[in-house]
């Protein structure tokens, strides 16, 4: 067709009896197509799927994580437990120097151990 | 059902491809580049930035197809998004072109080189190109719906999300200016 015939078209085209596509398809049979390069679909295809896949990788990862700090949480929360339960017992109070160990009667033994007397 | 897509429809497809099947969307994507492509090159012109798009489109497809509930077309939600991302590329262009030249409208449409083996193609479809790149955006857009995609005035209003005699009179100037344009050329 003649670039003539192609103006006309064009013009026509935005009509208002226009809209059923036919002269969408007349333009597409003169030649007026419009796509992308061949390889377009793998291209996407690979951007979307590789991504996918590292998320994949990395959610994996963060949940393994997960679920081995929540074992570890909750054995450490029962031994701090057991640990403050065992003083309490053993001292019967909560005071600083029965957490660190040393009693009154300690400061002694160490005086002694330390003087030789 | 896996190797054999071709038959199937969109919302068989689009359930695959939620969950993950490679060849479901690699069958939308075949089905759906060139209306894409006619809207990313009919509004942005012919350029490796266009292809660029077109992918972001499929891009943002494939990671809103858990959302698309089948009310619409899938056509018509790709068409949305294909319209949105263009739209932004335009802003984004006229952003950067103003800040460096005084005739940033000209700058926001490209062409690609020819290629030579199809001459009758080639002249066709760059005398399209060429109208296009005339008008302005807002024009552009519509006359991109209604040439390059054959949709009518009330489906162009209905995925631009304006009203119909917005439409109408946008339509009415741009075939005023699309005249004056292919006169020219």
């Amino acid at each position: 067709m003649e670039p003539s015939g192609i103006k006309d078209l064009i013009i026509r085209s935005l009509g208002e009896n226009a809209g059923d596509g036919s002269i969408t398809g007349r333009l597409e049979e003169e030649g007026v197509t419009f796509d992308f390069g061949r390889d377009f679909t793998q291209k996407v295809v690979d951007r979307i799927f590789s991504v996918s896949s590292e998320l994949v990788a990395e959610k994996e990862l963060f949940r393994s994580m997960r679920f081995v700090f929540n074992r570890v949480a909750l054995t450490g929360v029962a031994a701090i437990l057991i640990l403050l339960f065992s003083i309490f017992m053993a001292e019967g109070s909560f005071s600083l120097n029965s957490f660190l160990g040393i009693g009154d009667s300690v400061d002694e033994s160490i005086v002694c151990l330390l003087t030789g007397i | 059902m896996k190797g054999s897509y071709r038959q199937a429809d969109d919302s068989e497809l689009v359930k695959a491809s939620v969950n993950g099947d490679r060849l479901a969307f690699s069958e939308i994507v075949e089905r759906y580049r060139r209306m894409v492509a006619r809207t990313v090159k009919g509004m942005l012109g012919d350029s490796v930035f266009s292809e660029d798009i077109g992918q972001e489109v499929f891009i943002k497809l494939y990671h809103s197809l858990s959302d698309f509930r089948g009310e619409a077309r899938l056509s018509t939600y790709i068409q949305k998004i294909a319209i949105n991302l263009t739209l932004n590329e335009i802003k984004r262009r006229k952003r950067f072109f103003s800040m460096f030249s005084q005739d940033g409208e000209n700058e926001l449409y490209e062409h690609e080189i020819p290629d030579p083996e199809n001459e009758q193609k080639r002249d066709a479809t760059e005398l399209v190109s060429k109208a296009l790149a005339g008008l302005e955006p807002k024009f552009r857009i519509i006359v991109t719906m209604r040439m390059l995609q054959g949709y009518s005035t009330k489906e162009t209003a209905e995925i631009l999300n304006l009203p119909l005699g917005t439409v109408l009179s946008r339509l009415s100037r741009a075939q005023e200016q699309l005249k004056e344009i292919l006169g020219k050329l």
